[in-house]
């Protein structure tokens, strides 16, 4: 499998707060890479970074095609879907608004075909399509927020702390269905989380951030191995 | 594609049901067969103040596009009405335009600054888009009365009424009332359908959620600010029927009380549906004489407890006061 998403010695911040310090990491093609750290160490930032949504320095590259410097919507187009913190879920707009939104840089029938292979992915979506998108439940809005980023039919999937504030049994259908979405579509995704346990059973490659740097990458399972990670992250000692 | 995707955008109001979609309808056909009728019955004094509602509403309609879908400020409205208002006054003062042409004009005028100021703008947010709205409102005036060749400086300009042709049998009154309610019906029509388009959902995503919609593709200044340079537009258009009906613009009607009064109407019609801006109308027209009716001294102190009032009893607008009455009434099954 080829390296697709390639970043190198990346720099980004907001105004004068620098965040992020030479990040480097590499995600293969259809792969799932799990960003672990603790809070406040730019796991968000490397996101945005990566979306375009913050202006960042130093090199990234889908596929061979530059994204630094471009505008978020120029890196949608490119294929990138970013799931953004706090799931960005358009409120007063139905379910189903939400979804054809997914498909914004798209047109044709093809979104109709995307509207339903979305429904077998989330069947409780389909149910509320014509409900304000702000009646759902926290768990229901992440699934609506994973069913609309589909909609883009991505070549990465950037996901940012998908768990946040779920119940643990929700969070868990959650990345089943990540998992599902990847091996099926051949999505590249890189997932963003807190809870370390859920994200290394996904993922394949794993990669450790504290202010601002990377400190530990290496597969899955070496990290779940590693001592440090299983003290800070795991929460046991192995 | 296309199907499917009119059922899909309608504003909020109409969202919840089938059934309340064919009453909208029904609605609307009185209403407009009511607007038809109406000058029929009026004197005068009043068809003038119902052309005035009109006038209005075309120019809310366009800051709801802005405010109420994409949900940026603006408060200097009313210097697009003015340039609307000027335009047409000076093409027909200098240039002997027939008059169904200045509409065009002053409308693309109203749009092309708009796109101008618009650029600059849209890159502000909240307070500071506020400020420089505001601005634009303030320098307005003493620029209409500095270039007074053109403008008539203080004394403004008087213009000719359109007169109805012959055929039409109707007083002057009545005909600029048609005209108005004309423009009105093409500018609703406009605004809807622009709100039920892919660009329509674009302003939505971008006023619920600038990140989300950024990521999605949503080219996040690009629309506001073609929102700003339509809202422009509209009340560039408003500007024009507001000259052909008045028959006189000049610097202090179109000071920043106007751009106040403008969104303070807008929010009281409510917000982001479709007949908040008519009812914004109402209110901007009706209530400031009402309020001279209940109290000679002060007005604007009626005027500005009756806003406060509708806000604490209809936060959501008179448009959304309105929807919830319409629950209330029992259907049948």
């Amino acid at each position: 499998m080829s390296e697709d998403l390639v970043v190198e010695d990346l720099h980004a911040g907001y105004g004068d707060a620098r965040v992020l310090h030479g990040v480097r990491f590499t995600v293969r093609q259809g792969e799932v890479c799990a960003i672990l750290g603790p809070n406040g160490a730019g796991k968000t930032t490397l996101l945005r970074a990566l979306s375009g949504v913050i202006r960042a320095r130093g090199t990234i590259t889908l596929g061979g095609t530059s994204l630094t410097g471009r505008s978020p919507d120029a890196v949608a187009r490119l294929g990138v879907a970013h799931v953004p913190e706090g799931r960005g879920t358009f409120m007063p707009l139905t379910v189903e608004e939400n979804l054809r939104l997914g498909a914004y840089v798209r047109r044709g029938p093809s979104v109709e075909e995307d509207l339903e292979r979305i429904h077998t992915y989330f069947p409780v979506l389909k149910k509320r399509l014509k409900q304000a998108a702000g009646s759902l439940s926290g768990g229901e809005q992440q699934m609506l927020a994973l069913g609309r980023a589909l909609m883009l039919r991505p070549r990465v999937l950037l996901l940012d702390e998908p768990s946040l504030g779920l119940a643990p049994l929700v969070t868990r259908e959650l990345f089943r269905i990540v998992q599902a979405i990847n091996t099926e579509e051949r999505t590249t995704v890189v997932v963003v989380e807190q809870n370390a346990h859920l994200a290394l059973g996904i993922a394949q490659q794993a990669h450790v951030l504290e202010t601002g740097r990377i400190v530990l990458s290496g597969t899955a399972a070496e990290i779940r191995a590693d001592e440090q990670v299983a003290q800070s992250y795991l929460g046991y000692r192995v | 594609m296309s199907t499917t995707k009119a059922k899909v955008e309608r504003p909020a109001s109409v969202r919840k049901g089938g059934g309340r979609f064919d009453w909208r309808w029904a609605g609307l056909a009185a209403l407009l067969a009511a607007a038809v009728y109406a000058p029929f019955q009026l004197v005068p004094f009043h068809v003038f103040q119902l052309t005035m509602v009109l006038v209005y509403a075309v120019a809310l309609l366009g800051l709801n596009l802005l405010v109420g879908h994409a949900g940026q400020i603006s408060l200097g409205h009313g210097a697009f009405f003015a340039i609307g208002a000027y335009t047409c006054a000076i093409l027909l003062d200098r240039f002997d335009l027939p008059y169904p042409l200045t509409l065009p004009l002053a409308a693309a005028v109203a749009f092309v600054l708009g796109l101008a100021l618009g650029v600059p703008a849209m890159r502000l947010r909240g307070l500071y888009l506020a400020l420089v709205t505001l601005a634009i409102a303030i320098f307005l005036v003493p620029l209409l009365k500095r270039f007074e060749e053109l403008t008539g400086g203080s004394m403004g300009l008087t213009l000719a009424k359109p007169t109805p042709p012959a055929w039409s049998g109707l007083a002057e009154d009545q005909w600029l009332y048609f005209l108005t309610l004309a423009v009105a019906v093409a500018a609703f029509l406009l605004a809807a359908s622009l709100l039920r388009s892919r660009v329509g959902r674009a302003l939505h995503a971008l006023r619920d959620n600038e990140i989300a919609a950024e990521v999605m593709g949503v080219r996040l200044s690009f629309y506001k600010t073609l929102a700003f340079a339509w809202s422009a537009m509209f009340a560039g258009a408003a500007g024009c029927v507001y000259t052909w009906v008045i028959g006189f613009v000049s610097p202090d009607s179109f000071t920043v009380n106007l751009s106040i009064t403008l969104l303070a109407g807008l929010v009281v019609g409510g917000l982001g549906s479709l007949s908040g801006p008519v009812l914004g109308g109402l209110f901007v027209m009706f209530v400031p004489s009402i309020s001279q009716d209940i109290n000679d001294a002060a007005p604007g102190v009626i005027f500005g407890l009756l806003i406060i009032a509708v806000m604490y009893v209809a936060p959501t607008g008179l448009a959304g006061l309105a929807g919830r009455l319409i629950k209330k009434i029992p259907r049948k099954e």
